[in-house]
Formats: structure tokens, sequence, C-alpha cells
């Protein structure tokens, strides 16, 4: 029974590891577990080495001790979502109702049984029939449901109410959700990704003392003590950061964006960011408007090319965009060359670059991400996607 | 070690309220002899855990607070070559300069294991440290021995301390580490477990006070756009605060005035952010 549990976890993704599985053997023969509760928790404690996997290891326990399938959502998350959704529709019925498509009126004479149990109906057609398809039961930015800081459930940290519950409750309550890999992300988040960002170079004031030349120049000066002091090493790095900012494909993520900007313009020094509308064409702007402060694409071959460029947008528009001479959608604007050109541009400017995409992953099919992504490696903007950015962009040091 | 003893288990301390779950995670931890790794929003009592554990196991406890330009070669020794520079230049200490054991300083993971009882050893803020500074540190952990190269000598543990390693990322440490360390993360508490953490802090507080706070604090916690939400840090220094206020009234809380909003929130755009907020949301 352990060692089916102990695939099953590994199946779903949870990196459990054979030595980790033969210490919660070791752990067992301790005569520290009495209950299946304690197992539960020393299991966790030692076979689950990050949060974000909390939540499918509540899942894979309920499931492997109590036999609870394995489906995505289950009723309990359509019960989340139902209440979330009936909290929303009492700010404001009338986008409800729209979403629904039913009349307004006809909405508010339902009550709140009659409301959630439609809710359910609709929700379970919506989810079977055009899974993510529209953003409001899905993960997007602008979801009712899946805020951060929002537990379903409820986060049970000890105490009273917690020593009745069984482990499987416990397990069942996937207090965890909120950890889980694909959850929003926070700035915190972001800063915790990115830190590794770095490069150390020496400045500032000589104050280290540099031991082995200090010993060096004594014995050269005849014992005579000779202190050599070198300067600390201090973070150098430079950034340029271009964020799409046009359009209505990148409004849902314009939150998630932000979150991202505020947190980089904070922590490099040297950062520079522009902005431009779904592709680059000759130019991009220092300010938002994109109208006031331009600059040449061509002119960034004089920047230094130790610069990490960083660039953010969805990469989905009309292939004409990218690839022709003709493609900027501003009439008034002349261009001289396809905007692919510019990319590729940039990515033999810029050794390290990266292509930040906020859409979800399973989601790149238009046919313009294929082609960007034949330029710059691109990367979801989620907690694995960042991890994989800042390893790409300090790799090839 | 000896599990068996009762004095080696733990039960909580007394100002640090201790949930089954965790004790249990702790307990286990010291059976194993494995670092029990702790991670959680900063105000979760991370850091506390630590103390709490020393002092109900009644061990001396190390703490090594991690920094970022920290090499493990810090945490576990120093070798003062500047003094035996000076030493052996001027020669007007009683230390034998070419007896270099004089010159070597144990850090505190050294410290923890030339101890002669058994100690807790915290290892604070993890994260902080490079991926290398934690792998290099775990492997010493694991054999529980350094080499001092300079003078060629092993120092091996001479009791095996109980290892906590705290750290406040979101982020995954590496791989090694995360395996050869217990996990936990420790959750923001629900109000109930607010209500007795407060109460140890404060067992003469009315009831009614520490629930209006409590109520209060969890109102404002659910605000978005704040950049350093209030904990439990927070939270009792703000009691503190409004007790020490001879002006102060429950009263003012239910009406929607909430004085030292500066105790809760550390960033002037997130009082500014708040104190709009609070008048329109009572």
């Amino acid at each position: 029974m352990f060692i089916e549990f102990f695939y099953t976890l590994r199946e779903r993704g949870v990196p459990v590891t054979p030595t980790s599985f033969l210490r919660l053997h070791k752990a067992l023969s301790t005569g520290l577990i009495h209950s299946l509760e304690d197992f539960y928790t020393v299991a966790r404690s030692v076979l689950v080495k990050s949060e974000r996997y909390f939540d499918m290891y509540d899942q894979i326990f309920a499931h492997t001790f109590q036999g609870v399938e394995l489906v995505e959502p289950d009723d309990e998350e359509i019960t989340e979502i139902a209440k979330a959704l009936l909290e929303e529709w009492l700010k404001n019925p009338a986008d409800i109702a729209a979403a629904l498509g039913i009349d307004e009126r006809e909405l508010e004479r339902l009550t709140p049984d009659e409301l959630i149990q439609y809710f359910f109906e609709r929700l379970k057609e919506q989810a079977e029939a055009h899974h993510g398809g529209n953003k409001w039961i899905g993960k997007g930015g602008t979801s009712p449901v899946g805020h951060s800081g929002y537990h379903p459930g409820g986060m049970r940290v000890g105490g009273g109410v917690s020593r009745n519950k069984s482990a499987i409750k416990v397990a069942m309550d996937r207090r965890y959700k909120d950890y889980s890999q694909d959850g929003p992300l926070t700035q915190s988040q972001i800063g915790e990704a990115l830190k590794r960002l770095r490069r150390m170079v020496p400045a500032g004031p000589r104050d280290v003392i540099n031991v082995d030349k200090t010993i060096y120049e004594t014995i050269r000066s005849g014992g005579e003590i000779e202190i050599v002091y070198d300067r600390r090493l201090r973070d150098r790095i430079k950034v340029v950061l271009m964020i799409d900012n046009g359009g209505w494909s990148m409004d849902p993520y314009v939150h998630l964006v932000q979150t991202l900007f505020n947190y980089v313009r904070d922590q490099f020094k040297d950062l520079k960011v522009y902005y431009f509308h779904n592709t680059i064409y000759d130019e991009v702007w220092l300010d938002p408007p994109r109208r006031t402060k331009p600059e040449r694409i061509l002119d960034f071959i004089s920047k230094d090319p130790e610069t990490r460029l960083i660039i953010v947008g969805d990469a989905s528009m009309a292939p004409y965009e990218l690839m022709h001479t003709k493609g900027f959608i501003h009439l008034e604007k002349k261009r001289s060359r396809p905007s692919i050109e510019n990319l590729q541009f940039l990515a033999e400017t810029f050794r390290h670059s990266v292509w930040i995409n906020p859409e979800e992953e399973r989601w790149w099919g238009a046919w313009t991400i294929d082609n960007i992504r034949q330029v710059f490696p691109m990367f979801g903007l989620t907690l694995d996607g960042l991890d994989k950015t800042v390893h790409y962009l300090m790799s090839r040091n | 070690m000896n599990q068996e003893n009762p004095l080696n288990k733990f039960r909580g301390a007394s100002r640090y309220v201790l949930d089954d779950e965790l004790a249990k995670i702790v307990n286990v931890s010291i059976a194993l002899e494995m670092p029990l790794l702790l991670k959680g929003e900063p105000g979760t009592g991370k850091t506390m855990l630590a103390y709490a554990v020393a002092e109900s196991l009644k061990m001396p406890l190390i703490v090594l607070n991690v920094k970022s330009s920290m090499k493990l070669i810090d945490a576990l020794y120093q070798y003062d070559t500047l003094t035996r520079l000076n030493d052996s230049r001027f020669g007007d200490s009683d230390r034998n300069v070419s007896h270099i054991e004089e010159y070597i300083k144990m850090g505190k993971i050294g410290q923890a294991f030339v101890a002669d009882v058994r100690t807790v050893l915290l290892i604070d803020e993890i994260d902080k440290a490079d991926t290398d500074f934690q792998d290099d540190m775990l492997d010493v952990l694991d054999q529980m021995q350094f080499d001092i190269i300079e003078i060629d000598k092993t120092v091996s543990a001479k009791n095996r301390p109980v290892v906590i390693i705290t750290s406040n990322a979101k982020k995954d440490l590496s791989d090694p580490f995360l395996g050869r360390c217990n996990f936990h993360h420790i959750a923001f508490p629900d109000p109930h477990m607010m209500r007795s953490i407060i109460d140890t802090h404060f067992p003469n507080l009315q009831g009614e006070i520490i629930e209006a706070c409590i109520e209060t604090f969890y109102h404002l916690r659910v605000f978005e756009g704040i950049e350093k939400k209030p904990a439990t840090r927070e939270l009792i220094n703000w009691i503190r605060a409004l007790r020490a206020d001879p002006d102060f009234e429950i009263s003012k809380l239910h009406r929607g005035e909430i004085p030292y909003l500066g105790v809760l929130y550390k960033k002037s755009s997130d009082v500014e952010n708040v104190a709009r907020r609070v008048t329109q949301s009572f």
C-alpha cells in the first residue's frame, strides 16, 4: 500500500526520492507514529519538500487511503467556485447574469440555494464543454476565484478544531491548494525567483583585506606589515525590460506584469524599461503611452552586450504584423523591415535574452508564438517559468 | 538520540503555541537525526520555534544568522591571520605564533560541534545565501564533521545538535538540500490559533478586547495591494501599543477608528493605502 502511495506521488509529479521513502520507513520504526493522522503528517514532512506539492499530496493521500478519485475539478472545488461566484453576484448582479447568459431579473428571483444549484450545473457544463475557455472560471487574472490569499476550505493550524478531524478529512480539505505550482504569483515569489539574477563585480571603496596579497607584500617588504585592501563585490547587472502594454490581449495580465515590474524596478539599480505594442518594430518607447520618448532598436547596438534583455508579451498577433515589412498596425508610422528581423537583431545583440509570456503555457498555440520562440527562448510568467528564465539568463556566464 | 526518554520529547514552551502537527514533525526529526527545514510567511514563528525547542529540551541554543555574502567557512571556523601576522611582527602577546591552532576561532556551526552538551542549532534564513553554501553546509551537517585545513585537523561533533533551518522564500532550495531535510510549511495562524497565541502573550487581557483586536487584524489583512502584510509580531506590538494608550476604547475599533496603524504597517504607502480603505470598509 505504501509502495503504491509512493508511486502515485511520483506519477503525479511530486518529486519523491527512494531515499526519502526509506527514511519514512525508518520513521515508522521509531515508534512515534501511532495513527493515520501521525502518518499523514510525518510522511508529508519526510517525502514532500515544498509547499507547492502539498495540495497534490493531500489529493493523493485521500485517494490512496480512502479511494477518493483523482479528478479535476472535483465537486468540492466547484462548491468553492460557486461560493465565490455567489459573493461576486451579490456585489455585481449584472456581470454574473451576463456571464451566465440569463436575464438579471430572472436571476434575482432565484433563492440562494437555487442559484447555487444553477451555478453548479452551468459550471459543470462549462468545465466539460470548453475548459478554461471563459476566464471567469479559469485561473486567469480576472477570475473571482484564485486571488492570492484566498483559502478554500480554510487553513487548519492545529488548535482545537483539528483534533476531531481524521487525516483523510484533513487531506480532503486540500487546504494547501493555494500553494499549487500554477497558483497566482505574488511579489515576494517573483522576488525570490529573480534574486539569483545577479552579477557580482568589485566596486566601491577598498575596505576588504586581501590576506594573500597582504602576506606577500609583507614578506616583500622584509616583515614590515603591508596591508592590502580590495573592493567589495557588488551587484552590477544591467537589465533591459521591454513590456507589451498595448492591445486587449494583454489586459488580463496587467496585474501580473505590474507585479513583476514593481519588483524588478526596485531590485535592479541599472534597469531600463521600454514599451511596445504587440511586437517590436523600429522603435521602443520609454514612456508607457508610447508617444514622446522613442528609442531606435538599431541604437541598442551601442549598449553593453552583457545586458540581460527580458521581453514580456503574449506574442500573439496576426502573422503579417510579425513578418511583413508593412506589418505595423499603426498606419501613420513608417517602418523599414519586418518585426521578426528586429527581434533577431536584439537576440544577436544581447546574448542573454528571453521572452516571458504571461499566457498559460498550454495555450501557446499561436503561429507567431512558434516563430518568436525560434528567436528567443520563451518561458511562462509562473514560478517555474521565472526559475527557468533566471537559470537561462545566468547559465552562459 | 534516546527518544524513549520523555524529557527529550518536545511539547511546546511557555511563550510558544505549538500545533500538534508541528510537534510531531519536530519529534520525528529529532528521532531521525535530520535537520528540519521550516518555511512560511514572515511572522509565522519559524525562528521562535527554535527558541521554544531549546527551552523545552533545556539545551543551549546557537543561532547562525545567514547573510548573503556568507561563505560556509565563516560558519565553521575563522583563521585569524591578521592577528597572527601582527603577533609575529611585534610578538607582544602570550600566544605562540608557531601554534596555528591558537588563531582558530570557531564559527556558529563549529561551536555547536565542540559544545560539551547537546545543543539546538538554528540556521536562520538560509535562503539568503547562495546555493553552494546550502549544499556544502548539508555535507557538514550530514557527516557531523569538518576539516580545518590550516592545521589539518578534523572537528567532529561531540553531541549531534538538533538542527532547525528556516527559510522565508517561496522559492525552492536546491534538491540535494531538500533531500536531506525534513520539511514543514507553517501556514499563517487562523483567528482561533491567533487567539491562543495572544492569550499566552497577554494572559491578563480581557476577552472582548482580544476578540476585537483579532477581528480588526484579520479584517485588515485581507486588503489587497499591501506590500508587507502585518504578521503576528505586528499584532502583538499593536496590542501592546493599545494597552499603553489610556484613551483607547474597544468601541473605537468597532467604529472603524484604528489607532497606531504605523505599528501594523511598516511602509508609508501601505499606511496611506489602508487608512483610506478603512474608512470605506466599516
